[in-house]
């Protein structure tokens, strides 16, 4: 969940997080190694979100492990792929910065013909 | 071999238009029993699937959610590569009749898009005004109070103003049960700039029940899920008439195939036979047999069934059935926007450009209904923001930038019965050993001048008003899933099926109803038209049975 926080400037479910920590590690015998690595560039930079750090993160292993831990949270699968287990729908985080707007198909957030046909301006970002 | 029982009235298939006439003649006191081969399934399952699928299975993949038994197979689109490929697609444009339909209690509904367009005075004349494709055998003025019965059947939510409505100038005898549900932000831009192109975007008809129940559904509250399922049942689909007809005294049987369709004296239908799981097989008798199963599994029954008597197939003495089979040929394109064209909002489809399908060009090349998706491009816009490998606040602003300033625009053309795109049966065989269908389909000139000459740069102008930055067609002709033609309906036995009862010329006790029937494809979505045709039938039906 640390490196999570880090690398996601947003509310994270710790439900969530340990299902994606869980599924990674399966696919990934040294994600643990990988987490530690990032975390150390992290604290070298006394980085507190992810732009203050990532930079410094080199190609290869250690950058792709984060991409997919960001990817994770986002999709709300490891891998998107037939048969990939999902363990986050209504909070993949894909849905949120347009949570303003866009329905999360099938958690509607309106009533009986309640939806407007107006919508806040595309510089507006939700928090989350 | 059991004899399973009997019924006034045997009904193979349990979509829209076996619910439909089941009820009807339940009503009028007669007894029903209808074999579905597939299993009945309940809504939170299929939403359950739904939300289980990864996020690259929930769009387009409409069967995923759907998982087929091996004892009625469908198009399965929930693994990548699909050896066990059901339908046996051939010819130039194979992949325009992919065709998703789903073989479970309540049939294709599940997953239709639930848009209710009626077809034009001009739609049923082609042959006469254009000089192409096939007449109707009777007007729109006959069809019309068929349509209002289906619309109030079902529950259609629609425009009272008739500058909205839809054929322009055909007056409706009943105004919609419903009152349109509202544009999101998306339509709203688009019915502006469509105008300025000379495109009309209405209100689409749709069966969605709008601001208030309707037959004891809930009305939408926008879950923009349309498809694949409806979590709520705003939107009908002939599921919730199972119960309906349970309740009046109406037989279901799930997971029964039927396989064969047995003839007697004087060529009459005799009885059915059904195989289930257990690969036993039953016969059941009745009175009328209708087969309601869409417009490839109906021809498929009867080829298969095909015997000393009707060596062509059952009902096939024209060497029609199987032969003509239609869809509307879809392009789209795929934009890159300066402006936001917000999706998501209310129902996945929820307006059409129809005007754009009428017109004297249709001498020489075919009309088409043009509309924007509607469904929330939320993940579309993450999976590219995310193979940029931007991250934090970056990565979130592209998300909504690509999310909203995104689109996709369909063209939906309008086939001809063409005798040559024919369904056949394949040599290889479904786990019952039931030949699967073979289908040959090329779209055609008619079509393919129309994509050249009128409907992409029709798109283009479209995407042009919209200040799109960047265009991409399909590369090729896909699929609508309006499966039509294959039991085409005419006046002359020689050249044609069905009568305009969908009452099968061969066969004095055999109803074929649907899109099957459909001498016109026209380009919009056929469901409602089914439906009517299914009404005019189950009146036919009722008469039949009670006066001989």
């Amino acid at each position: 969940m640390e490196i999570s926080s880090l690398l996601i400037p947003h509310h994270l479910h710790e439900e969530v997080g340990n299902r994606i920590g869980a599924a990674m590690s399966a696919l990934n015998p040294s994600l643990s190694e990988q987490v530690a690595g990032l975390l150390a560039i992290a604290r070298n930079k006394n980085a507190r979100i992810v732009e203050e750090f990532f930079p410094d993160v080199p190609e290869g292993p250690l950058k792709e492990t984060a991409l997919a831990i960001i990817s994770a949270w986002y999709l709300g699968v490891v891998q998107d792929a037939d048969d990939a287990e999902v363990f986050a729908f209504e909070y993949a985080l894909m849905y949120q910065p347009t949570r303003d707007v866009m329905t999360i198909p099938s958690y509607a957030i309106s009533g009986p013909n309640a939806w407007p046909a107006d919508a806040p301006p595309l510089e507006n970002m939700p928090d989350f | 071999m059991a004899n399973d029982g009997s019924a006034d009235v045997v009904i193979a298939g349990t979509g829209i238009v076996g619910c439909l006439i089941a009820e009807q003649a339940l009503d009028a006191g007669l007894s029903v029993l209808m074999l579905e081969a597939g299993p009945r399934v309940d809504r939170w399952r299929i939403v359950e699937n739904y939300r289980n699928l990864p996020p690259s299975l929930r769009l387009f993949h409409w069967d995923a959610p759907y998982p087929p038994k091996p004892w009625a197979p469908h198009l399965e689109t929930r693994k990548e590569k699909e050896q066990e490929q059901y339908l046996q697609l051939e010819g130039p444009n194979a992949r325009a009749y992919l065709q998703g339909y789903v073989r479970y209690a309540g049939g294709a509904t599940w997953h239709w898009a639930g848009l209710c367009w009626r077809i034009t005075p001009e739609d049923m004349r082609l042959k006469s005004l254009y000089g192409v494709g096939r007449d109707w055998p009777f007007t729109y003025e006959v069809l019309e109070p068929y349509y209002t019965r289906a619309e109030h059947a079902i529950g259609v939510s629609g425009p009272s103003d008739p500058a909205l409505q839809w054929p322009p100038n055909a007056k409706r005898s009943k105004p919609y049960p419903m009152r349109p549900l509202p544009f999101g932000p998306g339509e709203r831009r688009l019915t502006e700039v469509a105008a300025k192109v000379g495109m009309i975007n209405l209100p689409a008809p749709q069966a969605r029940n709008s601001g208030v129940s309707y037959h004891g559904r809930p009305p939408c509250c926008g879950n923009n899920n349309c498809f694949p399922v409806c979590p709520i049942a705003a939107k009908y689909d002939a599921a919730t008439a199972l119960p309906k007809l349970e309740a009046k005294g109406g037989r279901i049987l799930a997971n029964a195939v039927v396989y064969r369709i047995e003839t007697g004296e004087k060529n009459g239908i005799e009885a059915v036979h059904y195989l289930d799981p257990d690969k036993a097989s039953h016969r059941v008798t009745g009175k009328v047999f209708v087969i309601a199963c869409n417009s490839i599994e109906t021809p498929k029954l009867l080829l298969f069934s095909k015997n000393d008597r009707n060596p062509g197939g059952i009902a096939n003495s024209s060497d029609q059935v199987g032969r003509n089979m239609m869809d509307q040929p879809k392009l789209y394109a795929e934009l890159e926007l300066a402006e936001p064209l917000w999706t998501g909002v209310g129902p996945v489809q929820s307006s059409s450009i129809l005007n754009t399908s009428q017109g004297d060009f249709r001498k020489d090349y075919t009309g088409a209904m043009f509309r924007m998706e509607n469904f929330a491009r939320s993940y579309v816009g993450a999976a590219a923001a995310l193979k940029k490998r931007l991250v934090g606040k970056a990565l979130d602003k592209e998300i909504r930038r690509l999310s909203a300033c995104t689109a996709r625009l369909t063209v939906e053309h309008e086939p001809l019965p063409l005798p040559d795109n024919r369904l056949t049966l394949s040599d290889k065989k479904d786990w019952l050993s039931i030949n699967k269908p073979n289908i040959y389909y090329d779209v055609g000139d008619y079509v393919r001048r129309s994509a050249k000459e009128y409907t992409v740069p029709k798109l283009r102008a479209l995407a042009d008003g919209l200040g799109a930055t960047s265009f991409q067609l399909s590369p090729e002709f896909f699929n609508s899933d309006h499966i039509m033609g294959g039991c085409i309906m005419g006046a002359d036995a020689k050249t044609s099926v069905v009568d305009p009862d969908c009452r099968a010329h061969d066969h004095h006790n055999l109803f074929l109803p649907g899109g099957a029937a459909m001498p016109s494809g026209t380009a919009s979505n056929s469901t409602l038209t089914m439906t009517a045709l299914a009404l005019k039938a189950a009146d036919a039906i009722v008469d039949q049975l009670r006066h001989g």
